[in-house]
């Protein structure tokens, strides 16, 4: 999140995503398939507010209280299924970054066009425990557990990803192209 | 060329005229954008953060957006109510041309009740069962909100052309809709994201005979095993479908000989069991006969998975002459005002009511949930597309997923049976 990151009216904050900073955080861990309705119940709670005090409740009903700023998600296979609903949320209660063994791709999808931090690892759950502290260095292409060294490599974005992710999401890159398409 | 139906749909789509090949990155030209408009952020909000001060400029082409207020038709609350007079008047500022408005109705339905998609082309929708479109041998994805803006502007968007996977489905004619069985069962034997980023190339004996009905719960399911696409062949039954509803030329859409495939699935319907999938993930699947006995408070046929004819055609036929069970509540939901006029038209809902059934108006609402919540401690057995805790209210409710028969059946027992205990399955 650049230091420009600015709140639209429904208190989601924006800005570009700078791929290029190293994180390091500690770890909630979750299993496979996680879906959408967990992460976002937005039909049970339609603020965000509300989001907040619910999102992943029904995997592990203390991380919305316990949860903090600078912490990142680690899940298993195929996380975030189900519906087309954006993790928004998760960046609000402040996870740093999401890395998964893979990703249901409405939901990579929705990550890339908001630049919410997530990142494929395969074999991320074998390298780190819940409550481990976690690096995920994407220049380097690497995620390491800080306490026991063990490290895999994480999935590079194409260039045109990458791309989106600096302009701060797809609507943010549709805003520049439409602009320089019809002020030239 | 050996192209999978992915490779020839994106190359047919992409913007440089160049062939794609599985993993390439490309920009495509879209054919036609079904927009859920509303929701807890709606597009208008998207495109101001954006720095669209006035909300969306343009949509790209006015013919090739279809509007359709399906999740909050009719609305439960001022809220809703607000937010459609909104999407009105966006409708109009942006000339939007094709907008249902006061249909209730599952919009993937109704893109397929108007022949709102051909075969050959890339349809895309900010609904994950947009995917359903493959039926018709159409591209039908699921995309993001923010996608669809992007989209709404420039008429393209960025893919990346999946990998393909073949399913065969081998196996006779049934007297009762076999597609959610098919799919549960898949779900469970190779686990519910087999098809990950693929896209799924139906095919096998079975397929012939599969009515439109079933292709559509077939491919609408596509994203429950996590794939991209998931397409039918085009066949006589689809020109049949079609001819009745768009008079627009298109061109259809096959692999061809040699084309790669990452995997190939053949199933045997024929020796496959009546499944259900259990609490609380679509993947969690057992036969039917593991569950039997298993007391339900509710029961459910509707959605863009199973509200269709042949759907509520089953259940009448398990329950012509016979009443649901005491303390069950059956609720059918039809996917389309179109779909709920030829169940009316055939008598079905004259032997549903008498049976004891509650029909629901068309739409979401009895899979979102807006209709038809659990208590703590009840449980429900439904033929609509997901079964995640909490789906229907309460976090304390169990959901099983299954086909219209076997839901029929469990109606009219009062818990989970095997249908062949009342039903002579053939």
């Amino acid at each position: 999140m650049s230091p420009d990151a600015k709140q639209n009216s429904l208190g989601v904050r924006q800005g570009s995503l700078d791929l290029n900073r190293v994180l390091r955080g500690r770890v909630w861990k979750f299993g496979d398939s996680i879906e959408t309705d967990a992460i976002n119940p937005y039909y049970r709670y339609p603020t965000m507010e509300e989001l907040k005090q619910h999102t992943m409740e029904a995997y592990r009903p203390e991380f919305p209280k316990e949860v903090k700023p600078g912490d990142i998600l680690v899940a298993g296979r195929n996380f975030g299924c189900g519906s087309s609903r954006p993790g928004l949320v998760l960046r609000e209660v402040g996870i740093v970054a999401i890395v998964a063994e893979s990703v249901a791709r409405l939901f990579l999808r929705n990550s890339i066009a908001r630049a919410i931090p997530i990142f494929m690892a395969p074999g991320i759950t074998n390298i780190v425990n819940d409550g481990e502290t976690l690096e995920v260095d994407y220049p380097a292409g690497i995620v390491r557990n800080v306490a026991t060294g063990a490290s895999i490599e994480l999935r590079k974005f194409p260039p045109l990803i990458e791309e989106i992710f600096a302009s701060g999401g797809l609507p943010e890159f549709a805003y520049q192209r439409y602009q320089r398409e019809t002020t030239r | 060329m050996n192209q999978t139906i992915a490779e020839k749909l994106f190359s047919r789509h992409n913007l440089t005229g160049k062939q794609v090949r599985a993993g390439d990155i490309l920009e495509a030209r879209i054919d036609g954008a079904m927009v859920h408009y509303h929701a807890n952020e709606p597009m208008h909000d998207l495109a101001v953060q954006a720095g669209f001060k006035d909300g969306l400029p343009r949509v790209w082409d006015r013919d090739r957006v279809f509007v359709l207020l399906d999740h909050h038709q009719p609305t439960l609350s001022q809220k809703q109510a607000d937010e459609n007079a909104l999407i009105r008047r966006e409708v109009e500022r942006l000339g939007i041309r094709c907008f249902h408005d006061s249909e209730p109705g599952i919009a993937h339905q109704m893109m397929a009740d108007y022949g709102l998609m051909r075969p050959g082309e890339l349809v895309v929708g900010n609904d994950s069962h947009t995917i359903s479109y493959g039926a018709l041998n159409t591209g039908g994805t699921g995309i993001t909100r923010a996608d669809m803006l992007y989209v709404l502007l420039f008429g393209e968007l960025w893919f990346q052309v999946p990998q393909s996977i073949k399913v065969v489905l081998n196996g006779r004619q049934r007297n009762y809709p076999v597609a959610k069985d098919i799919i549960l069962y898949l779900a469970g034997k190779y686990g519910d994201d087999f098809a990950g980023n693929l896209s799924i190339e139906y095919s096998g004996t079975l397929v012939p005979g599969l009515s439109i009905d079933s292709r559509m719960c077939l491919s609408a399911h596509g994203v429950e095993v996590g794939a991209k696409l998931a397409v039918f062949p085009f066949d006589e039954t689809t020109r049949a479908f079609l001819a009745k509803r768009t008079d627009r030329a298109y061109e259809s859409i096959a692999a061809d000989a040699g084309a790669h495939y990452e995997r190939e699935i053949v199933l045997d319907v024929d020796t496959m069991p009546f499944v259900v999938a259990k609490p609380h993930q679509f993947g969690n699947v057992s036969p039917v006969d593991e569950v039997a006995g298993r007391p339900i408070q509710q029961a459910i046929i509707g959605s863009c998975a199973n509200g269709r004819f042949e759907d509520i055609e089953i259940a009448a036929r398990v329950l012509k002459g016979r009443k649901v069970a005491k303390g069950v509540r059956f609720l059918i939901s039809p996917a389309s005002q179109q779909v709920y006029l030829q169940c009316v038209k055939a008598g079905l809902v004259e032997t549903l009511l008498e049976a004891g059934a509650q029909v629901v108006t068309p739409g979401c609402g009895v899979c979102q949930p807006k209709v038809g919540f659990l208590s703590d401690g009840e449980a429900c057995i439904t033929a609509t597309t997901r079964n995640f805790k909490g789906r229907k209210g309460s976090m304390k409710a169990d959901i099983y997923l299954a086909g219209p028969l076997t839901v029929a059946a469990a109606a009219l027992a009062g818990s989970i049976v095997n249908p062949k205990e009342v039903f002579d399955v053939a």
